[in-house]
This record gives C-alpha cells, structure tokens and sequence, in this order.
C-alpha cells in the first residue's frame, strides 16, 4: 500500500449504512465511538445549523420530522416526474420538491439540498467514524450501489462521495461486494447466488467463483422492494384496524404516521425473532373530544406470513430471471449467501431454503458483509497489483432512441464490464451541425417503458450535404457500470463535442460548491440518547 | 510492472483493429466452451484494469483499457454458441476485415431485411407470393409472371431479380427435357 494510505469500504444502505477497512489483511467493520456498527442513513438537521447523522438522527424522525431526511436512497438519481418520488412526496414528512432539469431536491427550512448532498452527509459520518478510530483523515473508498441500479443512479452516488471529500475508487454492486467477503481467502471454485434483500432494493447476483477471480454471470433486480414494503404492510394492518375500531385513519396525519412506520418496524424486527409481536404505542393520536388514544395490537407470525407472501415471492420472479440468464437452474448452485437485515426474518429463510433447495450460508453477517467486501476492494484497489479479479456485469439494457418512441439495443444486459460499442449516424438535412441522440435503459423497446439516461448532442464536424457526414457514436460502459458517451467524425477522425442537454444528474459547478458547503457542515458528535 | 509486459501490451493495443476474436483470447477456432471460458480468466488476469488503477503511465493505462474492453467483447460473442456461429460466418468471408467486431443486427435491421426480402410494396408483396408458390408447384412459366409482375413494383429488389431468373432458367430446362 503507498505511503500507509488506505481506502475504506462503505455499505450506503437506504435503511442503514455500514464501514469497514482492512487490518491485518482482514475486513473489519469499525464502530462509532458508541459501539455501533451499523448506522441509520438518516440525515436531521438541528436548529443550530449543525447536523446529526446515524442512530442518534433516527430518533428525531419523530420529534424533528420536518427537518429529517431519511431513505434518501430511494430518490437518489431519479427525475422529479417517476413514480417513486411521487410516492415519497406522499409519505415522507420532509419536503420534496422540484430542482431545475426535472431533478430532486430536499427543502430543510430556507435551505435547498440535492440527493447527492443528502448522501454525502451520510458519507461523511461513515469517513469520520474511521478518522475518529485511526487518528487521521482518509481519503479514498469504495461505494457499494444495489446491482440493479441504472446509470442515472450510480453516477449521483458517486458525485456523493465527491461531495463527501471522498474519491470514489469504485462503485461496487452490493452482492458482488458480499461474493467478494464470500470468497476472500478461500481458495474455492463454487457456483454462488447472493440473494440480497434490503431495506429499499431487491438484488439476486449469480456468480461463479474461482480460485482468484469472481464472475457474475448475471444480476436482476427490483429497485422499488425491500424490507420497507414489509414495514408498509404491517403499517396497513394496524391503520385498518384502528380505523374500524375508532373511526380514525392514522395515515392522515405525517405525526401519527411515523410513529406507525416505527412501531411497524419493530413489531416486523420482533415477530422474526419471537413469533409474535406486543405492538402498542401511547398517545398516538387524539380523539375528536381530546381523548388522548393508544394503538394497541398483537401480530402473529402466521398473520405476517400472509401479509407479506407476495412480496417474498415477487423476489423468486426475480431470481428465476436471474438463474435463466446465467443459463443454470438452482440445482446448478453450490452456495446461497443472505445479505441485508430482512433477511433475518424466519418467512425469507425458510422460502429460500425451499426456492434453491439448500440451507443458506450460515456465519455470514448480512448486515455488514457488503462493507467487508467493499474494504476488501478498496484494499485491492491500493495495491498496485491484485490477487483477485472482479468480473461484473452491466444489469440493464443500454438502449438508444429512434423515431416513433422506440428504442433500439446497444448493449445488453448482463454483458461483462468495462465494454464499449459504436453505432454510426448520418446527418439527414443539408448544413446540418448538430445530432441529438437520447439513451436510454431498460428492457423494453418502447422508450417510455425504459429509465431515461440523457440527452447527448454532438456538434464540431464538418458541414456538407445531407447524408455525407458520418458521425461515429460510441457508448462504453466503465467498470463502475457508469455510462459515457463519445462521437467522433468518421471521415476525419476528428472527436466532436458533446453536449449533455438533459440529465438528472450535478452539473461540475453544482459539485463543487456543494463540496465546500459539506465541507463546511458540521456533524454533530455527542449521542442524543 | 515488468517491461516485456509493457511492451507487449502496447504492441497489442496498436493491432487490435486487425484481430479476430479467437486471436485476441488466443485460442482456435474449434476452442471448446470451456476453453474459452480459461482464456477470458487467463486474459482476465493480464489485462483487467483493477491490477492497474494505481498505474502513473496514462498512455498505457488507457491501452490496457481499450484492450480489456475488446477481451470482454470477445468473450461475450464466443460464449454463446448463436452468436459465435454467425461470427465465424462473418469473418471466414471476403468481408473479414468489416466484420472483425460482431454486430448484431438491430431489430428494425432485421426488420428492414425481411421486407427486403418479401418486398415493401403490399403489390410487390403479393405477385412474389403468389410466384413462389408456382414455383413449388412446379409452374414455372406462371412464376416467371409473377415475378415480373411484383418487379414492376418493385424493379430495384434484387430478390425478385433473382427468383426471376431462377424461373426463366428452369423453363428453359423444362422445354429441353420436354
């Protein structure tokens, strides 16, 4: 390693974030001065002007619900208009609202944030609970995204951890992380899946193992299922039935509300571990003569299951596309690896168990595998060779518009990464100087069925008559599955310029002041306990 | 970093325009699967970028890049048994040069090609039909007709130019026989 420099491994869960470095060639994570070793993604700004970051910031999602940003992953790098922040405008107490270009963005009392900033914040408590323990700064790590992350959402957790003060050496995809903590030091040749459930996202990654290379073979995913649909379930439950008791929709009320999606998350925490689950919350609401009223409720396993069996078969959907792109059928597997904290949960383990015919691994600790293999990358990144090869994929369609609303492949799914591909283009009108071109992901040919990626406009090359300038495109997808495209006239050799016309993502200015305020942000240490 | 490796890597980004498939992964043209599968790993090793993030030499690195982008491509055609059919196709023809890097046709591509091949006019369209099923019922003076006919619709399709001189040649040997 040069110079004793070294790079961390950080987990940027939606629900809870985890850090880890190598000691003694050996993963280990780092807990904060309180002896936490995972941390809540949650962001509260305080009064002060400081900020609180972690477990401590959860607690004010309540008492400080305005000024408390939480699940922020599951808007970063979306548009204004998708579904999903229409959905959390709904239920998230803090205010979404909308940026230039169609982007996000966070309004905490007169300030304005971007989601990269949120999670910078979040980045940034991870990089001070390793400072804190080492005794001096750091400055490089590895940051792990859900596999099935697009373009749009890779490239704002990255600007994150810029933001942060961090140079990202790599985006690393959360199970191929888990594979890697897996397989470090074994010696093995194995078959794996990694069926990683976590709070926001659903990833199912096959690899194949070798003695010091980890190939996925394929990853498919659900960007909008985890362990806080589960939560939405019991939170149903609990609203439907104390609105046929007492007439009263807890849901109406942003207050009353979080203190349901709390006790819903602990009633789901306690029935996986006890079976059963007291819920009862005091003073959640008032009647209308001012009667101050409790919710009080008992959830069996047997009810839970119910609840929520769709959900955990919609995840088998997802793996029997998984096991079909890598050409295998689970019999096919030696190894199964749980990762995230809903996988604790009895109803996930015994349906897998069932689904791949096989005991998953035991001794793996789902919440913090992905930060160990993210250290162990890091780690592999700094020296200046390596005794391991990740060889991953790129999880969605590359697409690019053509006319009538329809798209045609670039690159598809599940080729291995870094890779590139050219397309050429014809002008089609006399003294034309500019292409426009859009790209796209997804799996359908139809563009609105697909995430849009961005507008590109290459201008520069020679001016003639319609169809005798050649303009060569060509996409790559780099080892973080982060796209760029490039043009070039084909005639001359000549690269042309281009210009993003349309993205949700930070403009380089927007980046670089949002350093200096992060910069500036102060973290609040002290426990709020 | 050892010099001949060096040496060898920019010799190779310099000439990777001109290699098939098969030379890149350095394996034969019968290779099997699995073979194909050690030769990724075997190339893997030398030219995964990874092993060279902390590289200074820019230049190098960004040959070692575009070398690995092309293993990758390589691999992603080789493996699939459909594709690499088609590959070897495309490169063992007078078009080798061209078609060293596999490209798929696109959907409308192939689109586009059957209609080339049926026709884009709905007339054209149908006097070829109707010309190819004199042909199977061995009417091949009717399919010469026909084959005309849809010409006039279309008179550049080089399909129906050909099938029209496949009927008019089979008249011919028609009559001798007769």
């Amino acid at each position: 390693m040069a110079d004793g420099e070294i790079a961390i491994g950080i987990d940027l869960g939606t629900s809870y974030s985890c850090v880890s470095i190598i000691e003694n060639g050996q993963p280990v994570v780092i807990p904060n001065e309180w002896g936490e070793r995972t941390h809540a993604s949650v962001v509260s700004f305080l009064e002060d002007g400081t900020v609180l970051v972690g477990n401590s910031a959860k607690r004010n999602i309540i008492t400080n619900a305005d000024n408390t940003v939480y699940s922020a992953k599951r808007l970063i790098g979306r548009f204004f208009f998708s579904d999903e922040v229409k959905k959390a405008q709904a239920v998230m107490p803090y205010k979404i609202i909308e940026g230039e270009n169609n982007s996000v963005r966070i309004q905490i009392r007169e300030n304005v944030y971007s989601l990269p900033e949120i999670s910078a914040l979040v980045l940034k408590e991870m990089k001070s609970i390793v400072e804190n323990y080492l005794g001096h700064e750091v400055k490089k790590a590895v940051v792990t995204v859900p596999a099935y992350f697009n373009d749009n959402q890779r490239q704002a957790t990255k600007d994150a951890g810029r933001i942060a003060g961090l140079e990202v050496l790599r985006i690393l995809n959360e199970p191929t992380a888990a594979a890697l903590a897996y397989g470090f030091g074994k010696d093995i040749t194995q078959k794996i899946a990694v069926y990683d459930l976590g709070g926001g996202t659903f990833d199912i990654s096959i690899l194949e193992i070798g003695k010091d290379v980890f190939e996925v073979l394929s990853t498919a995913g659900d960007t909008y299922l985890g362990g806080d649909d589960f939560d939405d379930r019991i939170m149903t439950w609990l609203a439907e039935d104390f609105l046929k008791r007492h007439g009263i929709d807890l849901r109406l009320n942003k207050y009353c509300l979080q203190m349901l999606k709390e006790a819903s998350e602990r009633a789901k925490i306690d029935v996986g571990r006890d079976a059963v689950a007291k819920i009862k919350v005091e003073g959640i609401c008032q009647d209308p003569t001012g009667k101050v009223m409790d919710l009080e409720a008992t959830l069996t396993e047997a009810e839970f299951n119910r609840m929520v069996m769709d959900l955990v078969q919609r995840t088998f959907k997802v793996c029997d596309e998984a096991l079909q792109s890598a050409r295998m059928t689970a019999s096919d597997l030696d190894a199964i690896i749980l990762v995230g904290g809903p996988t604790r949960l009895p109803i996930i383990r015994t349906s897998v168990k069932h689904y791949f015919q096989k005991e998953p691994m035991a001794g793996i600790d789902p919440d913090e595998v992905v930060a160990m293999g993210a250290a162990i990358q890091a780690g592999s990144l700094m020296e200046s060779k390596s005794d391991h090869y990740l060889l991953d994929v790129t999880p969605l369609t590359l697409r690019v518009g053509t006319v009538g609303g329809y798209t045609d492949k670039i690159i598809d799914k599940n080729t291995p990464i870094p890779i590139e591909r050219s397309k050429s283009y014809t002008t089609n009108r006399d003294g034309q100087d500019k292409v426009k071109i859009r790209i796209y992901q997804g799996e359908s040919n139809k563009a609105s069925e697909c995430e849009l990626l961005g507008e590109f406009e290459f201008s520069g090359f020679r001016i003639a008559y319609r169809g005798e300038v050649r303009i060569e495109v060509t996409f790559e997808i780099d080892t973080n599955g982060i796209v760029h495209v490039t043009a070039a006239d084909v005639e001359t050799g000549q690269k042309t310029t281009t210009t993003i016309r349309l993205s949700s993502g930070l403009t380089e200015e927007m980046i670089r002041a949002a350093q200096a305020k992060t910069a500036a942000t102060q973290l609040a240490r002290g426990a709020a306990a | 970093m050892d010099e001949t490796f060096e040496i060898e890597a920019a010799a190779l980004a310099q000439v990777l325009d001109e290699l098939d498939y098969f030379q890149i992964l350095k394996i034969g043209q019968g290779a099997s699967p699995s073979e194909i599968k050690s030769a990724y790993y075997r190339e893997s090793r030398a030219y995964h970028p990874d092993r060279f993030y902390q590289l200074k030499n820019a230049e190098l690195k960004e040959s070692i890049g575009r070398i690995y982008k092309r293993i990758n491509e390589a691999y992603v055609c080789l493996r699939d048994d459909v594709k690499r059919a088609k590959y070897l196709g495309d490169i063992s023809g007078p078009e080798r040069q061209r078609k060293l890097r596999f490209v798929e046709a696109s959907e409308q591509e192939l689109k586009k090609d059957k209609e080339q091949e049926i026709g884009t006019t709905p007339q054209g369209r149908k006097f070829f039909m109707a010309g190819l099923q004199d042909m199977a019922a061995q009417r091949f003076a009717a399919a010469e007709r026909n084959f005309k006919m849809a010409l006039t619709y279309e008179p550049n399709n080089p399909n129906y130019k050909s099938k029209r001189d496949e009927a008019g040649k089979l008249i011919k040997n028609d009559m001798t026989i007769r």
